[in-house]
């Protein structure tokens, strides 16, 4: 197991995660970090993050980018998860029309499927890329033999079941949330407890006990396009 | 206020040319257009019934494809056909006067077709009212709606204005004015989009209404030039606006279509490289074969045939770039994963095409049938009386 200080990663985040939750939400700040040296790409994020929100082919809430950094012959591979980086300054919600994208007040970005038209302006608007269509793909062709493909997944803790194009979220603009569905529970991210190089991290960072503020207040943290001006929430630790 | 023989045809003549079309005398256009329609609704049923997923090639790496293409450029000609009516009656008055009331109902028509292709776009058009309930005033999509719907309201009072002989200054330069800040809107729509770098600039707003003019101006030329025909008019007196509006309107998009490339040339932004992609078929495309060489056509010759045929050039030429425009936004790809491809491709799948062709035939049957029907010679007639 991961340690740190002698203890588990995961219990330390749990622990930091049981202690955010008995504050008022406004005054909570969720964050991810992500230990770019300790990401193996094995992709274990992204099947958890599917199997979690049950997302639909072509829809990732959490890719794995693999890029080659430095010139031949001086190159080495490196992985870069990508969740959405529940931007403090976000692009994608300015632009939405009716106001179905919005950032609550611990920070997180959320979409209301219930009032979102799927006019698609947000995934434009993102520099990420980090949302995506639901047009109603499923795995499996004929959905009504595959219960699995119109589970509830229970994202933002209410019930979306995608019985047809016309049942949300289909239809919808779609992106990770950073499971505030299990956040709330008192359950860590799904990415964060499949990473098997223990390399993500999630929690409060304005909790100055927490692990997460302790590993961003190294030196050794970027952020990802941070040149825009969106103020993302999502530290890579290099 | 009368409707029927003044707002929409008489009674009587509806029956006559609905029965004309009945019994095959409708002519060959109509007849095609009618076919274009019945096929396009087909699709556009099919969307609604089996739902994008089965229907439409956009993805998320291109969000927005033909029917956002055929969106803006129905958009941006109806903007046309109303600066065509605005600069027709300050500075052309009796040469534009015959044409007043076709263009100004083909700028409702196409006002129409464009909202029509964008409700087979939007993943839940059904939810409309939350632009009513929670607007967002940050949005230039909320702005644009709001702007759509005074647009409309003012290219309606206008019709009515014409088709009434009480044309007021004050509606025609409100319409001209209205339709200048709906537009710009649209276009801010796109250059506001920091993240995309082929959209992202101010050019942009002014762009659109440049384009806005050179399409409407090629539609109205057609109808001009065919209304000429049919009217038996002195085609070198009452078609002179039309070959000045449209070389100004080539020239003006020469101009922006130009600088854009070149600025964007110049960027060393995340995504510029679009512009190094897209700068051959920008050149050869978008300023040679759309542009100059029917400017080129222009000078050849005055004859009515001609300037139809060359307006119909233009809006072929033109539908191309508006895709060109859109699609380009997406081609360099945000986030590469896995295997994704170093630009991104895109083919419009047979439904959106038949959005596209629904959209046109929804105009031309409407326009056509009117025509037939004697629609645009209420308001000539009466000022006769």
């Amino acid at each position: 197991m991961e340690q740190f200080d002698d203890k588990d990663i995961l219990d330390i985040m749990h622990e930091d995660l049981q202690r955010a939750l008995k504050k008022e939400r406004k005054d909570r700040r969720w964050a991810m970090a992500i230990d770019l040296k300790k990401c193996i790409g094995c992709h274990a994020c992204t099947t958890g993050c599917m199997s979690e929100n049950l997302t639909p082919p072509d829809i990732h809430y959490r890719p794995v980018k693999e890029e080659e950094i430095g010139e031949y012959p001086n190159t080495s591979m490196r992985f870069l998860p990508r969740p959405c980086m529940q931007c403090d300054a976000p692009t994608c919600t300015p632009v939405c029309p009716v106001t179905a994208t919005y950032k609550r007040d611990d920070g997180i970005v959320t979409i209301d499927y219930k009032k979102c038209i799927g006019c698609r302006y947000c995934l434009v608007a993102c520099p990420y890329a980090a949302r995506s269509a639901d047009v109603g793909h499923y795995y499996t062709g004929d959905f009504r033999e595959k219960t699995y493909e119109v589970e509830n997944s229970g994202e933002y803790g209410k019930t979306f079941k995608r019985k047809s194009h016309w049942h949300s979220p289909v239809g919808n603009a779609r992106k990770c949330h950073f499971c505030i569905h299990r956040v709330e529970k008192g359950e860590l991210t799904r990415c964060t407890t499949t990473c098997l190089g223990h390399a993500t991290f999630f929690g409060d960072i304005n909790d100055p006990k927490a692990l997460i503020t302790k590993l961003i207040s190294k030196g050794n943290v970027i952020k990802y396009k941070e040149d825009l001006g969106t103020k993302p929430m999502v530290y890579y630790i290099t | 206020m009368e409707i029927f023989g003044v707002l929409v045809p008489t009674k009587e003549k509806i029956v006559s040319t609905l029965t004309d079309v009945a019994t095959g005398k409708g002519g060959l256009p109509l007849y095609i257009s009618i076919f274009g329609m019945l096929i396009g609704f087909a699709a556009i049923a099919s969307i609604f019934i089996q739902g994008h997923g089965h229907t439409i090639n956009t993805s998320n790496n291109i969000p927005w494809g033909l029917q956002i293409t055929t969106y803006i450029y129905f958009v941006l000609i109806s903007t046309g056909c109303t600066f065509v009516n605005f600069f027709g009656y300050v500075f052309f008055p009796q040469q534009y006067k015959p044409f007043a009331s076709r263009v100004i109902f083909l700028g409702i028509m196409t006002a129409a077709a464009a909202f029509f292709s964008l409700a087979t776009e939007m993943g839940r058009i059904d939810r409309m009212y939350n632009f009513l309930l929670s607007p967002n005033p940050k949005s230039p999509m909320f702005w644009m709606s709001v702007w759509y719907t005074a647009y409309f309201v003012m290219i309606v009072l206008e019709y009515i204005n014409i088709q009434t002989n009480k044309h007021s200054n004050k509606v025609m330069w409100g319409a001209f004015f209205v339709a200048v800040i709906t537009h710009s809107t649209l276009g801010s729509l796109l250059g506001a989009v920091s993240s995309r770098a082929y959209y992202y600039s101010a050019l942009l707003p002014i762009y659109f209404l440049f384009i806005a003019f050179l399409t409407g101006c090629a539609l109205t030329a057609i109808v001009a030039a065919l209304t000429v025909k049919q009217l038996k008019l002195d085609a070198n007196f009452h078609l002179e606006p039309f070959f000045k509006f449209l070389k100004i309107g080539l020239g003006l998009a020469f101009l922006l279509g130009f600088w854009r490339s070149a600025i964007g040339l110049a960027g060393h932004v995340d995504g510029s490289e679009v512009f190094s992609l897209t700068l051959m078929n920008n050149i050869v495309f978008g300023l040679g074969i759309a542009v100059v060489v029917p400017y080129v056509m222009l000078t050849l010759s005055r004859n009515a045939s001609w300037l139809a045929f060359t307006g119909l050039f233009i809006m072929v030429t033109q539908l191309k770039t508006r895709n060109d425009l859109v699609v380009g936004g997406f081609k360099v790809p945000l986030f590469r994963v896995y295997d994704m491809p170093e630009t991104i491709t895109y083919m419009p799948s047979m439904h959106e095409f038949l959005v596209l062709v629904a959209s046109v035939s929804l105009v031309s049957v409407l326009y056509i049938l009117c025509e037939k029907a004697g629609l645009f010679e209420i308001a000539n007639s009466k000022e006769a009386h």
